[in-house]
């Protein structure tokens, strides 16, 4: 067999080496897609965890509550015995003025009081914090890294400028950390600050973000944590830094699982471009098959060299794979971080490196895909007859397999993949996978025996439309059932994941874009921080009265939203003013009414939920939801279920008066601010950022400007799951480029046949364009009904598994309009290489061709 | 050698065709036997199924004894391996392959290993006078070469039966000769039993019997063709 590779093999690729590089790129779009994702998600997730554990220092335990924890707690937990340090904490993300620099980490910690906690790398030679005293006098004072520090050309007593909530404010370096441990959270990119500084930075209040605590020797985690549970009370959190690692690398994980889904589509796709390439391959060496099976190569060994090749071009498409993956796995990061930081408000430094397990991975999913495609062409291999091997045309002429029993199993792989979605017994990942595999085996199965018939359809009116490079397309398309059902194949699975996805993503828009027009109704939207999840900027409560003061003012509401972890699931508690906003909202009702609502939430201490916490959770009218406060755990029963879409894990809404009453907290994300009629709000938004100016942050919005901001944090969302859209197109194209050559390189006699009875070089260019337009056409025309089906299980199943809401159905009409505007063009360009090929074929030289 | 016996074989389309209706004959070890016909006569049929290329209809191919007809399509591989080998035509050498790695192939088939294997390739190519040719492609050859490499290819295995079939059908009269006295001298040295289709008087005088097809049917089989001369 290594003879066999060595020579036959390796002197096939050489000669065809184009047809090799196009096989090979299969195999490496459909890794890259995979390890790019992959390294992507495990940075991420990484760069989460890492970033908790060296925040953390030395602290085993953390203490936090929704809204933060009072100044005060501090107090109480060093009188607690077995406590050895406690130690004050605020995280913010922030920008400095230069953007090349990265988003910083701000840890505010108390100093002179965290060395117990953290090692800040002063000691010995590195010693760099000149007087701590002076660090703590002046509240400009910042630590950096000295990796940092460098990038950004800092020494001690210059100064940086970052992008604050409250404006731009300049922070002095005070001294250098050394580049171990704590330094080396969030990739370097970390300042410290005094905690209390940090406050009122970061409009905190009185309150920390949390408190880390430090164990007596002897004193073990479970003892601690009883410990501070007892003396603190159930409204707290006690959890181990990697407790909380943990909890969020899963919010991220969850979130990131979605791009799984692409990356098994790209290699999907690539395995139908290995296989029509290997299919090709047999062909184009059905003499060589011959001859060896003539001199006594068994079956079995005509099949091995076809797999060998396959493992070797596997191999090497993993390898490069892996490595193209990881280079633009770091450009995936940032689009992720981005968007787990807009949903969640949970940002890592992820560095992006290659891991071992990675590597392995890929190359044997390369190996995977080029084996499962080169499998059949391999077995047909096997199987040509020696004699029918030497008959000139035989194989090619060969009608494709039975089509009876591969419609009747696709059909029924397609049926149960329905029931599956239908009837799941499982939901999240499982759900999405074996819908998916069972969909995508029965699609593969149906495809075949359809694009035939779907070609042998557009054959009468190609030849009306076309009489003379009409019957020519179409007889090369039907003269090789196997390479056009092949490229048909990725054509069609491309666009169902084009239709399938960009259905989804329209009709997720369409429906949040119809929310917002019901939802936010206000005139102006004051806040201060452009962070809807993470808000590194709270307003005090009694600006309320101070807005409704300024001229054209005729109504404020505040609205406070908290992210507590309920049932594992990081949910929104929202509140706000309910009496007036239910005079200009008009919500839509799952379960209850207006009049339920406006009665149970304003008057009889209720709450209502989100139509996707009755989902995910079971609770609507009539059940209770527990939630833990300040005071403890309190029961609120359920006034009425309504459709809304502010949290993608569920919500749970109450009056602002009740929010106060359990969670004594009274600062505000956003005032919602009505004017008067007739009055000009962006007249008023004036008014009020003079009112504010120099005091609080004010990012104040009219109403369009709301909606439009929060369709830009939507598109962000999605802006990663465009890439491997566009992803999917580039194969396709990838599919037709080489499914053309390959038919030109095989037709060559026919095409040299062809001009020596008078065919002019252009019309025989113009039939390959057209062969390249009805592959596409033809792909398109079964992913119709197929990328339906599929945006359909993405906007129900799949969105309540992930998201517990069901987007209504729409047909993407746009994304439609817009293929059939790409792919003509797209497939055009495909053939311009191999059309142009094929017109230049000699005569003499082609009908010699063998 | 060789009995087939009460062999057909019918190829089933829109159409049954009958290529072999009932053909019985034996070749003895050592013999070269012409078989002609003209075209569609079922000549390079016979041949397939000599070699166990392809299987009858119906009938029984013996060959050293054993039933080809009955065998599996991996067991003809190895029967083929070691006891037959072939001549093309059209030669159907590898093109991406040297000539000396073209004559080794089916001895790499059969996992003979390599240093043996490089032997037996230097001895053939001598005998075919291609020695000077080993390391050339095929593209580089005459015709008249190629079918001498496909002869050194045929030889390498020491198969007792060579099919040939229209060996010199590409050739012109010069290189045919040639080509023909090559292997007359194969059969003279070695004793090979060679079986030869041939549309070619003078390509079928060159063996001990001469076979007649006619649609099929045995016309004519003994007559001696000449061989020797």
């Amino acid at each position: 067999m290594r003879f066999l590779l060595s020579t036959l093999s390796l002197s096939y690729a050489r000669r065809n080496l184009a047809k090799t590089v196009l096989t090979l790129l299969g195999v490496v779009v459909g890794v890259t897609t995979f390890s790019s994702i992959k390294t992507a998600q495990d940075a991420l997730v990484k760069g989460i965890g890492s970033t908790v554990d060296r925040v953390a220092g030395k602290a085993q335990l953390q203490v936090s509550m929704e809204g933060g924890v009072p100044e005060e707690v501090q107090e109480r937990l060093r009188s607690i015995p077995g406590i050895r340090a406690t130690s004050p904490v605020i995280e913010q993300i922030v920008v400095p003025e230069k953007g090349e620099l990265g988003s910083l980490m701000v840890i505010g910690v108390d100093l002179l009081g965290d060395r117990e906690m953290r090692d800040y790398g002063f000691e010995g030679e590195d010693a760099d914090l000149d007087d701590p005293l002076l660090f703590l006098a002046q509240p400009d004072s910042a630590l950096f890294t000295r990796d940092f520090a460098k990038r950004g050309g800092l020494a001690v007593g210059t100064s940086l400028s970052l992008k604050l909530p409250t404006g731009v404010r300049k922070v002095t370096a005070r001294g250098l950390m050394s580049p171990k441990g704590f330094a080396e959270a969030f990739g370097g990119n970390l300042m410290v600050v005094d905690v209390y500084a940090a406050q009122e930075l970061f409009g905190r209040g009185r309150r920390f973000d949390r408190i880390d605590v430090r164990l007596d020797e002897g004193v073990s985690v479970a003892r601690g944590t009883a410990l501070l549970e007892e003396a603190l009370g159930p409204a707290y959190r006690v959890e181990t830094p990697a407790r909380r690692g943990e909890q969020m690398e899963r919010l991220v994980a969850n979130f990131t699982a979605g791009f799984n889904v692409s990356s098994a589509f790209a290699l999907s796709i690539g395995i139908f471009l290995i296989f029509n390439a290997f299919n090709v391959a047999v062909n184009r060496r059905r003499r060589d098959i011959g001859t060896l099976r003539a001199l006594g190569g068994t079956p079995r060994q005509v099949q091995a060299l076809f797999l060998a090749e396959a493992l070797a071009l596997g191999v090497l498409g993993g390898v490069l794979g892996c490595l193209a993956g990881t280079a633009f796995s770091q450009g995936l990061l940032q689009g992720m971080g981005k968007s787990t930081e807009a949903v969640y408000g949970i940002s890592g430094s992820g560095v992006v490196e290659l891991t071992p397990g990675v590597a392995l991975q890929s190359i044997l999913l390369g190996i995977a895909a080029s084996l499962a495609g080169a499998w059949g062409p391999a077995l047909a291999a096997s199987r040509i007859p020696p004699t029918e091997a030497f008959a000139k045309g035989a194989f090619q002429a060969r009608a494709p397999g039975r089509a009876a029993p591969r419609l009747a199993a696709g059909a029924g792989l397609l049926v149960a993949a329905l029931l599956l979605a239908l009837f799941s017994p499982f939901g999240g990942n499982q759900l999405v996978f074996s819908v998916l595999l069972a969909g995508g085996l029965g699609l593969v199965l149906l495809i075949g025996p359809l694009s035939r018939a779907v070609l042998l359809a557009l054959a009468p009116p190609l030849s009306r439309l076309f009489p003379s490079s009409g019957p020519l397309c179409s007889d090369a398309l039907l003269g090789n059932p196997r390479r056009s059902s092949g490229t048909i194949m990725a054509m069609a699975l491309s666009l169902t994941f084009v239709l399938g996805l960009g259905g989804y993503m329209g009709s997720t828009k369409k429906t949040l874009e119809r929310w917002m027009d019901d939802a936010l109704t206000c005139d102006l939207f004051v806040r201060a921080s452009a962070n809807f999840s993470r808000p590194d900027f709270l307003y005090p409560g009694e600006l309320r009265q101070e807005i409704l003061q300024i001229p054209g003012v005729r109504a404020v509401e505040s609205y406070r939203a908290i992210r507590p972890i309920y049932r594992g699931r990081q949910i929104l508690v929202g509140s706000i003013e309910l009496s007036p906003v239910m005079d200009r909202i008009k919500y839509q009702f799952v379960e209850g009414d207006e009049r339920s609502m406006l009665e149970g939430v304003t008057r009889k201490g209720m709450v209502a939920v989100t139509e996707n916490f009755l989902t995910r959770f079971g609770l609507g009218v009539g059940d209770q939801v527990e939630l833990m406060t300040p005071g403890g755990m309190v029961r609120f029963p359920i006034a009425a279920v309504m459709r809304d879409y502010s949290s993608d894990q569920g919500a749970v809404f109450m009056d602002r008066a009740l929010f106060l009453k359990h969670w004594k907290d009274d600062r505000v994300d956003i005032y919602d601010v009505s004017v008067h009629p007739g009055t000009d709000p962006k007249q008023t938004r004036e008014a009020i950022r003079e009112r504010l100016a120099g005091r609080y942050p004010a990012l104040i919005s009219t109403r369009a400007e709301f909606k439009e901001e929060i369709g830009k944090a939507i598109d962000a969302f999605y802006a990663v799951m465009r890439i491997t859209v566009v992803l999917a197109l580039g194969v396709a194209f990838l599919g037709i480029a080489t499914s053309l050559l390959i038919s030109v390189a095989e037709r060559t006699r026919e095409i040299g046949i062809l001009k020596a009875l008078g065919a002019v070089p252009q019309q025989v260019a113009r039939s390959i364009v057209l062969e390249a337009l009805v592959l596409a056409l033809a792909g398109l025309l079964l992913a119709l009904p197929a990328g339906n089906l599929f945006a359909v299980f993405m906007e129900g199943p799949v969105a309540r598994a992930f998201t517990g809401w069901s987007m209504p159905h729409r047909y993407p009409w746009d994304v439609l309009g817009q293929l059939l505007i790409a792919l003509p063009l797209v497939s055009a360009l495909a053939a311009w290489l191999p059309a142009r090929q094929a017109a230049r074929i000699k005569v003499t030289e082609a009908i010699e061709y063998e | 050698m060789l009995q087939l016996h009460e062999l057909t074989k019918s190829y089933d389309g829109k159409s049954t065709v009958t290529a072999l209706a009932g053909i019985t004959l034996s070749i003895a070890p050592g013999e070269m036997v012409a078989i002609m016909g003209p075209s569609g006569s079922g000549k390079s049929t016979l041949l397939n199924l000599m070699g166990g290329l392809d299987v009858p209809t119906s009938g029984r191919v013996l060959v050293g004894g054993k039933d080809l007809a009955r065998e599996s399509e991996k067991e003809r591989s190895l029967f083929r391996r070691s006891h037959v080998s072939y001549i093309f035509q059209a030669y159907h050498l590898m093109p991406t392959l040297r000539v000396r790695q073209n004559v080794a192939l089916p001895l790499h088939l059969a996992g003979v290993p390599a240093g043996e294997a490089a032997g037996k390739v230097e001895r053939v190519l001598f005998e075919v006078g291609l020695e000077h040719r080993g390391d050339h492609l095929p593209d580089e050859l005459s015709g008249g070469e190629r079918q001498r490499v496909a002869i050194a290819r045929a030889l390498v295995t020491d198969a007792p039966l060579l099919l040939a079939d229209e060996p010199t059908g590409n050739l012109d009269s010069a290189r045919g000769r040639e080509i023909l006295a090559l292997l007359r001298s194969i059969h003279r040295q070695r004793g090979t039993t060679i079986v030869m289709v041939t549309h070619d008087p003078e390509a079928a005088s060159a063996c001990d019997r001469l076979i007649r097809l006619r649609d099929g049917r045995l016309e004519d089989d003994g007559g001696a063709a000449g061989g020797g001369r």
